[in-house]
This record gives structure tokens, C-alpha cells and sequence, in this order.
């Protein structure tokens, strides 16, 4: 067994140069994401595009809003040039999967092969297709979302799944094109025409990727013949190799296997945003594996070859959980692929998920690895959670074992589902704002009587929201397949059926972030206490005082904000939260999806509560208009006065295995930690504690707020640019990241202590 | 009899007291008077009240509330006459934006065992506990005593936080049920002491030796720690810093086991205002981290054991 890392491994030159590449893109703008207006981050639907706005094109918005460096696209400045060749332009638009998949195939074969030099690890694109294809459902669906809207929530249907890449490492191109074709004409022959014309358009997906995959090894060879170099041609030589090897056979080395992976993760997201990726030491151990007893590769050269896919992209992968046998999965692969960011470090998306069987000192090395790059990264995850949250919503034990952290806050089981995560929104401030209305002209009571017309309010909501994804769902296969997700799915190629069609894969709920349930529970829990049991004030009085933004109200917005609030361990405001949360929870389980499955609730919102302040108003908690609203369930800015710990205490009374994801989020001060010692001795016993008590997530970000306002005045500088931040689930570099989010941040509660 | 004490402050999953994890609870009451005191709230035994002039709003409920008549709103703010106010606490609740808090409010051993089980999960994984500190703890020794023996009997680790100036029976009341002691000499030269702290040193050294020999019933001797607080124009001389290692090293020996010195900082002026005061320290500078790093050197040489000695604070 070989010895690992406790500290961090250095970066060979090598790897210095690609990281030193892939910082620039980013400080430079050119991995940015766009989304259409503020709406499209509150309710997660702009009513403008269909997804996040495309970066140039017909559909590309001019007043978009910057959500950072989250993108795989590498932005050139241009359009996309054959837009106008485009087969839909030039013999017409129809939704149908295999006119999309025309586009698809004619798309990626003429995006250009990026090679930078002494890259081991190749891949890059400048274009999604949604800049060169409409994007567009029928109006019907348009009018279900403004109408959901109305009643305050929203959502878009695209990408955030997982995939299972062990199918495609192990078929090959090759073998998945086999593969539908087998289907294809079963299907024909049995006369099913609708998968046979799924399975056709499948084909030319899969030969497309393959032309793109040799365009790669055809542009390295002429690299090769050009390159003085002697070591540089080595490696493009070895390039060349790989891709032509991959092109249409199963990788068969660690190098391959990397490199198969890269190239599913450009030609997925070069039809959308992308997914997680799953597992990443499951995936490749085996080839990990079978290279160290062959002799063909070092413990150095496999960390290397990790690194540089993390530099490429940085997405969602994970590390540890359990294996089938539900024993500890952790193994040599776990280590290479954690050491392999802990030498990389800055922008990634990576978790670790713990249980209580993980080998501790791997558990420890990861606590150590986010203390000391202080960058969230690794994520810190209860897999125990993940793994019962699935099976209490009906996945079976086959699907659920193999549940990988694969975005933000959710996790899914790889290939098995597509489960709209992360996409769609419930606010649970307008059903609030609309029973204070309604049970003022009911003259409601008591509380009792208030709170069932919020119930009712909740459930109005709910049902707008089911109708607008119920309409979404009908069109998105026909619309918008996400044909090369299908690839590696348990289902889509056996029975001819996109994974976002129904009857496709196994696990098909509705997830929905519910924004704002802290800000609602502590307006209901002052309602409660102020209008119904000390009757101080009258609904219609605080009615009108949010409705001024407590202009002149400052006496009374101070009672309303200092009424307990949840995140403080105190029994009546944390009851109230976890009124609130169970009824929507259950709300939104009464709803059914057309796929047959409920809609389950997330107690977590990226973004939203950023912008969502002014859209909503001023709420009855004592928070002004101007203000944010709670990041998830983390207490707002300046609630939680009692502590880290009486906020976890809060955290855990819900019963997380409920919910799809809650994060906590932690930031500290680097001071907190002693100088000497390792930072992963305290925050393992941190982390862990935690998750023993019942929590599902912790980013923790350790960074001095001195520095971060230094670089809000001067982003220019070098040492500055650097800056990664966990932002919400996701990371960013802090200097991109768009002013207001900026703000947000640094006015984060910032232990010194916890 | 219900033992209680008056409780100023608590500080969770705190790396600064002792080892792992802990939760450190402030009791209110010292004896010493050190001119950089970073707990000015803790000095009295009595509780008091403080003002914060950011969270004001003016709304003069307050006043309305107290029964001595000690607060008027004046142009610069609240303004408390300490000489009347008795600490009620009377006008606390009312202030609408929570303006005005009480400092030192009583808790019983058992609530306070409450709050530390509540964070036990997190005691157990990283070998922390709970500290005792103030103020004086000591001053109050009936309730360290039986807070900690529940401690104990819980399974919790139990530290105590000390200047080591009260009478010695207190002492041998608390330590039975103290795993480790956090023992604050201050400096060397007792007349210099009785300047910075209002008292002599020498009874502190006495009860030190005796807190060396002191075995529990069952024969355990309580871990001893010693601090010294590093203040720049004060404590923070090489002469100092080299008188405490040899005599550490001439008394102590292997009972010692760490030996921190804490670099002085500067966050507490703040506190000194909303009792109505001024800091005497308010323009020091912080310790300058070269110093700071050589103090550290001439420490573990007068000591002579390296390893033990650790300096913190530093920035
Ligand atoms: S011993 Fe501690 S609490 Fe007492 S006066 Fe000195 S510094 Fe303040
Ligand atoms: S504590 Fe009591 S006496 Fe002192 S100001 Fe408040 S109400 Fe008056």
C-alpha cells in the first residue's frame, strides 16, 4: 500500500501551466453563466428562455444577469458561426427527437477539437446548442408558468441528474451505438415506431460524438507533425492515441477512462448545463486498479491525470459512501482522487460523503483538505442521509445504495433518475402574503384559523406549479431529449425513451426548492405570538406595516424581529419551523407528476434569496424590503444569536431524510483555527458530530472577510483572483461573481468562534 | 440548597480553552483589577446592564421601566447612573430592540449541564469539555464544585480557568472534580504584579505548588496548564517571560504540560464603552509578531522542554 497525503502535493510544472490557463479563463469572463432576469433566480423560470439564457444566438438576452464562473463553455466573444447551416434552418424546426438529433450531430461536428499544449487530458467548447436551435415551448406551457408565478413559483425542466458513466466506460461509443441499434430494430420489427424513431435519432447522436472524438486525435496528430518539442510531441502523440483508441472502443487504461469521461462531459453539456457525474473513485478503480498491477502507470502519474480533470471542468463528482454490500467504499482510488484536487485546489465541485463505517483517516485527510483550501471543497456529506432519503421515497435498495452527491445540494442515483432538481421554485412568501389578506377579511380568530387558510394558500400554489411541470413534461422529450444523457442511463436505449420522457428511467419525482421557509416561520411564529396571543397588534396592522416596508413602524418591526427565531434552539420558533417545512413537505408529496411520481421538497435555494428581497417585500419577521431573504435553512444575516451549535441543534430537529437536501452553511474566520496543528483535527470532530446529530451538508468556507472586501475594491489584483468561495452549493471565483451577490456574501455571519 | 451562579457569557465549541472542542462558560466576579482586563464585564459579582448605541432607536421604553430612575436619553445616548442602577434588570425586556442587556444572569448547576449535554456529541469526537472561566471562577466555589462532579459523571472533560489569587480552600473544594487546570501567572516580579493587577503574586505561586501536589481521593493529579498573557508594555519582556520558564522549569517539571503564552489583542474596547468606560489600553499597539517570536524562543529556552510551550494569538 502506498503512503497518503497529509499535506499538500506540490504541482508539477506541468500541471502548474494548465492550472495557470484555467484561472485566466475564468478571472477573464470566459466561463461565465447567464441567466435572463432576477426572476429566472427567485422562481427558477424567466419566461424568457426555456433554461439559462444562451450565451449568443436569436434567444441570447441582452440585460442577463452574470450567476459566475459556473459554465464548461469557453467563451470566444463570437456566435456560434454555422448557425445559419444548421439543419433545422435550412429544412425546418419540428419537435421531434430525431430533428434535434440532426442538429445535434451536424452541431458537434462542426465545433472545432481544442488541444492546448502539454495537456494529457484535452477537451474544451465554445458553443451549447441552444445558440444555434429554438429553444421554445408552446405557449400553453408559457401560460401554466406565468400563471404558477402569479401564485409564486416556477421551474424549468433541464439537466441536474446524474448519469451513470460505468455504461458508456464500459461499452464504449461503439458499443452503445451496437447497442441501439439492436434496440432500433427490435422495435421496428415489433412496429413500435415512436422508440424506433427515438433509437434512430439515438444513432446519429452516437456517430456524431464519435466523428468529434477522431476530430480530436486527427488534430493532435498534426500537433504532433508540427511540434519541435521533443516532450511536447510525446504528449500529443499520446493524445492522438487515446482519442482514436476511444473513439469507438471501451477504454482500457486509467488515461482512456479520464479521458472517455472529459469527452461525455463536453458532449453533454454542448446540448445544456450538465449534470453531476457520480461516483468518481467508483468509476475509476478499476482502471486505477488493473494499470498499478500491470505496471502500466505510478500512484503520481494517476493523481496527475485527476488533477487535470479537475482543471478541465471542476464539476460534481464524489468520493467514499458505501459499497453494494453497503460496507465502506473507500479505497486507493479515493485517496489518488482527493489528493489529486488537494494539489490542484480552487475551483471544483467535488464531495465527500461520510457515514458512520468510512475509513476515519480518509474521512479525516477530507476535513483536513476543505480546512486548508478553505473553499468548500470537499463538500461535506452524509451519505447515511442521502441513502435513506432515497429509500424512503420509494427508490428501491438496488438504487439507492449507489446515491452519489451530484449538484449544490441534491444527490441522485446515478442513471436511475431525473428528478428536475434544482430547478424549480415554491416561495413560500406570496401563500403567506395571500392568507394574512384573505384571513383578514375572514376575520380569522385565532392562529389555528389563520394557519389553515396559509394551508390552503400552500396548496394553491403547489397545484399551479403541478399543472406548469405537468405541461413542461408533456413537450421536454419532444422539445429539448437530452439524448447523450440518455446514453448512460438505466432504460432510455432499452426502450427507445428519452430520460425526460415517462415509462424511461426508474426514479422520476419532482424536485422543488422551497425559498424562504426560515423568513416565513419566524413571520408566522411573531404572527402567532404578537397578533393572536399577546394581541398587541392587528393582521391588518402588520399587513399594512410590510406593506410600507414598516415605514415609520420602527418600534414595531424591532418586536417583530426580535420575536425568537429559528436557528437559536428555541422551542417555539424552531416548532414553527418545522411546521412550516412538514406542511409543504407534505403538500407537495400530495402532488402528483404525469411520470406518476410526487413532487418532493428541498430545503435549499441557490440563489434565489439574493434578489428576492425586493420582489417580495418586506415580511412580517421584521425583515425590510431591501433585505435578502434566508440563504436555505440557514438563519438570516444576524439571527442566529446563540451560536454555531444552537443553529445546528435548530438544523437537526428536521428530519432530513425527508427532505431533498438542506445545507449548512459555515463560514470562519482563518483565526479560528491555531497555528500549529492540522485544521481537519477540528473540523472532523465538527463535521462529524453533526452528521451524528442528523445534518446533511456542510460548505464550509474559511476566508478572512478583510480580504474579501480588498477584493471587492481592487478584483485586479493577482492574489485576489485567485479567491474561490463556496457561494451557496456551488463555487465561483469571488472577483467574477456579480456586485450584488458580492454584497451578500461578505455580509454573512463570520465566526471567529463558532 | 440550589447552587447558583451569575453567568455572563458563554463561548461555544471555543479552541482556546484547553484541548478539542469546549464550551466556556463566564462567571461574573474577580478579585483582581489587571489594567488590560479583556472582560471588563466580569469584574463585579453584581449583575449590570450595558447599551449598545448601534441598536438603539431611541424609543425611551427603558426609561419608562426603571424604578430607580438611573437612565436618561442625553444627546450623546443613553446615559446610566451607575450609582443608582441596582441591576434590576427591570428596563431589559422592554427596549423593543433589544438595546439595553443584562450582564450576569443566575444559572443552576442543572441548567448548565443542560447546555453542556447539548453539545456532548461534539465534546466526545474532539476530545474537548467544558471550561469554567470569568472573571474568577473560584470565587464561586460551591457551584464549580457540583457543576463539574456532574460533569464528570456525565463523561464530560471539565477544565478550569484561574488566576489563582482566591484562598486556598476554595481550591481544594473544586479540584477533585477538575481534570485540568489553566493556571494564569502573569509575571515574575510581585511588586510589578501588584501594579498591573491590583494584587501580589506571591499567593499565587504559593497555591500553584500546592495544586502541583494535589492528588483527587483517587489518586489522580488534576493536567496543569499555565498561561501568560503577552501585553505589550506590560508582561510582554524578555525578563518576564524568562523568570515564568525557570520557574516552571524549577518547580513544575513533568506536572507541567503545556505552558501558552497568549499574544494581547485588541477587541475589547468596545466593551469598556457600553459600560461607560475607557479602556487604559486602547491605543496599544498589538504585539509585534517578530517580538512576539522571540518571546517564544527565550520562553522554551528557560523552560527546557520546547515541545510544552506554544504561543497564541498571534497575528
Ligand atoms: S484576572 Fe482576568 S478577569 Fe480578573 S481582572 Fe484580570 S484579566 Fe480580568
Ligand atoms: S437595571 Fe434596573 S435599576 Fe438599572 S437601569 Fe435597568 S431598570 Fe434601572
Amino acid at each position: 500500500m502506498s503512503h497518503h497525503a497529509s499535506t499538500r502535493p506540490p504541482m508539477s510544472p506541468r500541471i502548474q501551466t494548465i492550472n495557470r490557463r484555467r484561472v485566466a479563463l475564468n478571472i477573464a469572463h470566459k466561463r461565465d453563466l447567464y441567466c435572463d432576469n432576477a426572476e429566472f433566480l427567485v422562481y427558477h423560470w424567466s419566461g424568457k428562455s426555456e433554461a439559462f439564457a444562451p450565451a449568443t444566438g436569436e434567444q441570447a438576452s441582452s440585460s442577463r444577469i452574470n450567476i459566475g464562473d459556473h459554465n464548461c463553455r469557453v467563451d470566444t466573444g463570437m456566435p456560434y458561426p454555422f448557425v445559419d447551416e444548421m439543419p433545422s434552418r435550412q429544412k425546418g424546426l419540428a419537435n421531434t427527437a430525431e430533428n434535434w438529433a440532426q442538429d445535434y450531430r451536424f452541431f458537434i461536428t462542426h465545433s472545432p477539437a481544442v488541444i492546448d499544449p502539454c495537456e494529457r487530458i484535452v477537451g474544451d467548447f465554445h458553443w451549447q446548442l441552444d445558440e444555434a436551435r429554438t429553444f421554445r415551448y408552446p405557449q400553453e406551457v408559457h401560460d401554466l408558468g406565468y400563471a404558477a408565478r402569479q401564485l409564486g413559483a416556477g421551474g424549468i425542466s433541464f439537466t441536474h441528474t446524474c448519469p451513470d458513466l460505468s455504461i458508456g466506460l464500459k461499452l464504449g461509443w461503439g458499443g452503445l451505438l451496437s447497442k441501439v441499434r439492436a434496440n432500433r430494430r427490435k422495435f421496428e420489427e415489433f412496429g413500435n415506431e415512436e422508440s424506433a424513431s427515438y433509437l434512430r435519432a439515438a444513432e446519429d447522436i452516437a456517430l456524431g460524438i464519435m466523428q468529434y472524438i477522431r476530430s480530436y486525435a486527427e488534430k493532435a496528430a498534426q500537433l504532433e507533425k508540427a511540434e519541435e518539442d521533443a516532450q511536447t510531441r510525446g504528449i500529443y502523440a499520446e493524445v492522438a492515441a487515446v482519442c482514436s483508441n476511444i473513439a469507438e472502443k471501451a477504454p482500457q487504461t486509467l488515461h482512456e477512462a479520464i479521458q472517455w469521461i472529459q469527452f461525455f462531459q463536453i458532449a453533454e453539456r454542448m446540448h445544456g448545463h450538465g449534470n453531476g457525474y457520480g461516483r468518481l473513485d467508483q468509476l475509476l478503480q478499476p482502471f486505477y486498479d488493473a494499470d498499478i498491477a500491470a505496471g502500466r502507470i505510478t500512484r503520481d502519474e494517476a493523481r496527475d491525470l485527476v488533477g487535470e480533470l479537475f482543471l478541465r471542468y471542476g464539476n460534481y463528482f464524489s468520493l467514499g459512501g458505501r459499497n453494494r454490500e453497503l460496507c465502506d467504499a473507500t479505497c486507493e482510488t479515493s485517496w489518488v482522487c482527493l489528493e489529486a484536487f488537494d494539489m490542484v485546489g480552487g475551483y471544483n465541485h467535488l464531495g465527500v460523503m461520510w457515514h458512520a463505517d468510512i475509513d476515519p483517516k480518509f474521512w479525516n485527510y477530507a476535513c483536513d483538505v476543505v480546512g486548508r483550501h478553505g473553499a468548500g471543497c470537499p463538500t461535506l456529506l452524509n451519505y447515511e442521509l442521502f441513502r435513506a432519503s432515497e429509500l424512503r421515497s420509494g427508490y428501491p435498495e438496488s438504487d439507492a445504495w449507489n446515491v452519489s452527491y451530484s449538484g449544490c445540494q441534491w444527490y441522485c442515483s446515478p442513471g436511475n433518475e431525473y428528478s428536475d432538481h434544482d430547478v424549480n421554485c415554491l416561495v413560500l412568501v406570496q401563500p403567506m402574503q395571500r392568507a394574512i389578506d384573505a384571513a383578514i377579511e375572514q376575520n380569522a380568530p385565532d392562529f389555528e384559523a389563520f394557519w389553515k387558510i396559509y394551508e390552503n394558500e400552500v396548496d394553491c400554489t403547489a397545484n399551479a406549479l403541478r399543472d406548469f411541470k405537468n405541461a413542461t413534461y408533456l413537450w421536454q422529450p419532444k422539445v429539448w431529449p437530452e439524448m447523450v444523457t440518455s446514453f448512460c442511463a438505466h432504460g432510455p436505449m432499452d426502450k427507445g425513451r428519452d430520460i425526460t420522457d415517462s415509462r424511461s428511467v426508474n426514479n422520476a419525482f419532482t424536485s422543488v426548492n422551497v425559498l424562504a421557509v426560515p423568513n416565513v416561520s419566524d413571520s408566522l411564529y411573531a404572527i402567532e405570538q404578537l397578533v393572536f396571543a399577546q394581541k398587541k397588534y392587528t393582521l391588518a396592522q402588520v399587513r399594512d406595516a410590510v406593506a410600507s416596508d414598516w415605514e415609520g413602524k420602527e418600534s414595531m418591526r424591532q418586536e417583530f424581529l426580535n420575536t425568537p427565531k429559528f436557528g437559536n434552539d428555541h422551542e417555539g420558533a424552531d416548532a414553527m419551523a418545522i411546521r412550516v417545512s412538514e406542511q409543504v413537505r407534505e403538500v407537495l408529496e400530495s402532488k402528483r407528476n404525469i411520470k406518476g411520481f410526487c413532487f418532493r421538497p428541498s430545503l435549499f435555494q441557490f440563489m434565489g434569496h439574493t434578489y428576492a428581497g425586493p420582489m417580495l417585500g418586506a415580511t412580517p419577521d421584521g425583515r425590510k424590503r431591501r433585505e435578502p431573504v434566508a440563504h436555505g435553512m440557514n438563519p438570516m444575516h444576524g439571527r442566529n444569536h446563540e451560536g454555531m451549535t444552537a443553529t445546528m441543534r435548530s438544523f437537526c430537529k428536521l428530519d432530513f431524510s425527508k427532505y431533498q437536501g438542506g445545507s449548512l452553511q459555515v463560514e470562519l474566520q482563518p483565526t479560528f483555527f491555531p497555528k500549529e496543528g492540522r485544521r481537519g483535527d477540528l473540523v472532523e470532530p465538527f463535521a462529524t458530530s453533526f452528521f451524528q446529530m442528523g445534518g446533511v451538508q456542510i460548505n464550509l468556507n474559511v476566508l478572512s472577510m478583510a480580504k474579501l472586501h480588498a477584493a471587492m475594491e481592487q478584483p485586479d489584483l493577482p492574489e485576489h483572483q485567485e479567491i474561490v468561495v463556496k457561494v451557496t452549493g456551488y463555487s465561483a471565483h469571488f472577483v467574477v461573481m456579480d456586485r450584488k451577490f458580492q454584497e451578500e456574501f461578505v455580509e454573512r455571519v463570520n465566526y471567529k468562534t463558532l | 440548597m440550589k447552587e447558583t451562579a451569575l453567568l455572563f457569557a458563554i463561548h461555544r465549541l471555543s479552541t482556546d480553552d484547553g484541548p478539542g472542542l469546549r464550551n466556556t462558560f463566564f462567571l461574573k466576579g474577580c478579585a483582581l483589577r489587571c489594567t488590560w482586563c479583556h472582560n471588563p464585564e466580569s469584574i463585579s459579582p453584581q449583575p449590570e446592564i450595558w447599551w449598545t448605541e448601534r441598536k438603539c432607536i431611541g424609543a425611551r421604553d427603558c426609561i419608562a421601566a426603571c424604578p430607580e430612575e438611573a437612565l436618561t436619553l442625553t444627546a450623546q445616548g443613553l446615559s446610566i447612573d451607575r450609582e443608582r442602577c441596582t441591576g434590576c434588570g427591570k428596563c431589559v425586556d422592554p427596549c423593543p430592540s433589544k438595546a439595553i442587556e443584562l450582564i450576569g444572569r443566575p444559572w443552576t448547576v442543572e441548567q448548565l449541564l443542560r447546555e453542556a449535554l447539548a453539545e456532548r456529541l461534539f465534546f466526545k469526537n474532539s476530545g474537548g469539555g467544558v471550561t469554567l472561566s470569568g472573571g474568577e471562577p473560584c470565587l464561586q466555589p460551591g457551584f464549580v464544585s457540583a457543576f463539574f462532579r456532574a460533569c464528570q459523571a456525565e463523561g464530560i472533560h471539565t477544565a478550569l480557568d484561574t488566576c489563582g489569587f482566591p484562598p486556598w480552600k476554595n481550591f481544594e473544594q473544586v479540584l477533585p472534580h477538575t481534570d485540568l487546570v489553566l493556571y494564569d501567572i502573569k509575571e515574575m516580579n510581585s511588586e510589578r504584579h501588584q501594579r498591573f493587577t491590583g494584587v501580589p503574586n506571591e499567593p499565587i505561586l504559593e497555591n500553584l505548588l500546592r495544586i502541583r501536589d494535589f492528588r483527587t481521593p483517587l489518586g489522580r493529579y488534576p493536567a496543569l496548564w499555565i498561561r501568560t498573557p503577552l501585553i505589550p508594555g506590560y508582561t510582554a519582556t524578555a525578563g518576564n517571560v524568562t523568570s515564568i520558564g525557570r520557574f516552571l522549569a524549577e518547580n513544575l517539571g513533568d506536572r507541567l504540560e503545556r505552558w501558552e503564552l497568549c499574544a494581547f489583542n485588541n477587541l475589547c474596547g468596545a466593551k469598556y464603552a457600553k459600560l461607560g468606560s475607557k479602556w487604559p489600553l486602547e491605543n496599544q499597539p498589538l504585539l509585534d509578531p517578530d517580538l512576539g517570536a522571540s518571546l517564544l524562543e527565550q520562553a522554551r529556552q528557560a523552560l527546557g522542554r520546547p515541545e510544552a510551550v506554544q504561543i497564541t494569538g498571534l497575528v
